[in-house]
């Protein structure tokens, strides 16, 4: 579904990628992971277009989709969270699922002004889907708060709920689980893994090894801005040179 | 008391114009994020535009005030092509710019108004008619007007009211709050701000026109960009988001503005002296606002939805 070749990225002198290569298949869950610095944001960064890639070539679908800009990859299916949670803080939370809704007449002005039937057809079906995902991650009684009132790890579980909104066929979780509770972290899994039975795909960027093994299908580790391994999460955990990097802090 | 209500019609009729340019600055910064400063420019096209078909092309009140639509809603979309991409404090010089230049021109090139003696480029153009004059008394003429500024600025306030609260208007205050997220959840950032520049310039449009038939008179001097920072100063301590805000700060800023411009006769300092204290005190006054009462007069709407 979505394959990465040989991505080369730096930022002045600094390297922060240097052909790195990767493949997430339909349906599948897949991890991402390394030491800290080791270029896994900036992947991301250049997957949803936020960053423009020096080198290499992006393929979503079996189209190229190197030129498009981050909003047309969303409309395409390629949805993405942020590692530190941005939430529209003047905006409640259910304003911040409805963002996410898709509602192309409502969004346009002409369909605002003269096709408000429609506009609030799909407004309403958004609403009763964006509360049913809030219930999900226990926010449904903050629904009408200020996303900006909201914890960090709430922030967290409202990111993840509103991609999920977009109705994209792969999404990007960058921690998803950082900064939740346990048992929520456990519902927010099973979560996931219902969606990939609904059809979704994933590729997950995570520290907790637990998760990892608990949901991931196929795991590629990143060091130095290098594809160091990849593999299953059990083949991955007794890499020597997994573990080497994220012991020493040193390949 | 004939003059005391005189007075009050002419500060009516201002505060509603200055209340379009309000509402419209308020739907780019207040709504979208877009700090504007040059939002003079679209009252200043406006006015011209409705202005040269009056007078040079001899058309009719409606025809012009649809040209002053036209006009700055064009120049509003084709100014928000080169600058989309830049970070809000670059944009809002290029705004400045941009206001400056076009004044610039009205300020040097007397042909685009029908050229002649006197008359354009600095000397501004005299006698522009106002609608349907000749159907009233002078004394009941500006009553009228007051209505017609009347219809618009609250047609004005219901559209963009409408608009605001609309899933347009969500995805115009997404764009405030968090531009990169939008553009990640599938917004063209570029295309909703381009929108929202040319809707707002449109209808700042309006203002010009009006204005400009109310006055009789146009010039390069009234478009200066002070004005724009009036406009900020009524938003800024209305409070940014709310449309009513926008409207309460359009009528304190302005009859602040134009009483005390008769304080000369009661206190012994000279009028221009007067004029430039006037401006520090409302200076000081949108100090006060940020330091005291971030949120304005009217806090911003938050949309309540029942569960």
């Amino acid at each position: 579904m979505l394959t990465l070749k040989n991505i080369c990225k730096s930022f002045g002198g600094s390297v922060a990628l240097s052909d790195v290569s990767l493949e997430v298949e339909a349906k599948s869950i897949t991890g991402l992971v390394g030491p800290n610095g080791s270029g896994k944001t900036t992947l991301f960064n250049i997957i949803s277009g936020i960053y423009a890639k020096d080198k290499g070539q992006i393929e979503f679908n079996g189209e190229n989709i190197d030129r498009l800009s981050p909003s047309k990859r969303a409309k395409r299916g390629l949805s993405r969270t942020f590692q530190v949670s941005k939430a529209p803080e003047k905006m409640t939370v259910l304003e911040n699922m409805l963002l996410a809704g898709k509602n192309k007449t409502g969004e346009s002005i002409s369909g605002t002004l003269f096709r408000w039937r429609q506009t609030s057809g799909i407004e309403k079906r958004n609403l009763r889907n964006a509360l049913k995902l809030l219930k999900l991650v226990k926010l449904e009684h903050l629904a009408n708060e200020y996303a900006g009132n909201l914890s960090g790890g709430q922030k967290k579980l409202l990111s993840l709920v509103r991609v999920l909104m977009t109705d994209a066929e792969l999404i990007l979780l960058d921690e998803p689980t950082a900064g939740v509770n346990p048992s929520l972290t456990r519902e927010l899994l099973n979560t996931i893994e219902e969606l990939r039975k609904e059809g979704k795909t994933f590729l997950i960027i995570e520290h907790n090894m637990k998760v990892i093994t608990a949901i991931c299908d196929k795991v590629y580790v990143l060091d130095f801005g290098k594809n160091l391994a990849e593999g299953s999460p059990q083949d991955i955990q007794q890499d020597e040179r997994v573990l080497r990097a994220y012991l020493s802090g040193k390949g | 008391m004939e003059g005391l209500v005189r007075f009050l019609t002419h500060l009516a009729i201002l505060t509603e114009i200055y209340g379009i340019l309000a509402l419209t600055l308020n739907f780019q910064f207040g709504l979208t994020g877009l700090a504007n400063f040059g939002h003079v420019v679209f009252f200043m096209l406006g006015a011209y535009t409705s202005t040269i078909l009056l007078l040079v092309a001899h058309c009719s009140f409606p025809v012009a005030l649809l040209g002053a639509i036209i006009v700055s809603g064009i120049f509003g979309f084709l100014i928000s092509i080169p600058t989309s991409h830049l970070k809000s404090d670059y944009w809002a010089i290029s705004t400045l710019a941009f206001a400056e230049i076009v004044r610039k021109v009205f300020y040097n090139e007397n042909w685009i108004v029908g050229g002649g003696y006197y008359r354009g480029g600095a000397y501004g153009i005299a006698g522009i008619p106002a609608p349907l004059d000749h159907y009233f008394s002078s004394g009941m003429y500006p009553f009228f007007y007051l209505a017609v500024t009347s219809f618009f600025l609250l047609a004005i306030y219901l559209l963009l009211e409408k608009l605001t609260q609309s899933p347009f208007g969500r995805a115009l205050k997404g764009i405030r709050e968090e531009e990169v997220l939008s553009e990640a959840l599938g917004k063209d950032v570029a295309v909703f701000k381009m929108k929202a520049m040319s809707i707002s310039g449109a209808l700042a449009g309006v203002a010009g026109s009006l204005y400009a038939s109310y006055m009789g008179f146009v010039g390069p001097d009234q478009f200066m960009p002070l004005v724009t920072f009036v406009v900020w100063a009524m938003i800024v301590v209305g409070g940014t988001g709310s449309n009513r805000g926008a409207l309460l700060g359009a009528l304190v800023i302005q009859v602040f503005y134009s009483s005390t411009r008769y304080l000369k006769d009661y206190i012994p300092i000279g009028a221009d002296r007067l004029a430039s204290i006037r401006m520090v005190i409302i200076g000081v006054l949108i100090i006060l606002t940020i330091l005291f009462m971030r949120e304005g007069l009217v806090e911003e709407k938050k949309k309540h939805y029942k569960l």
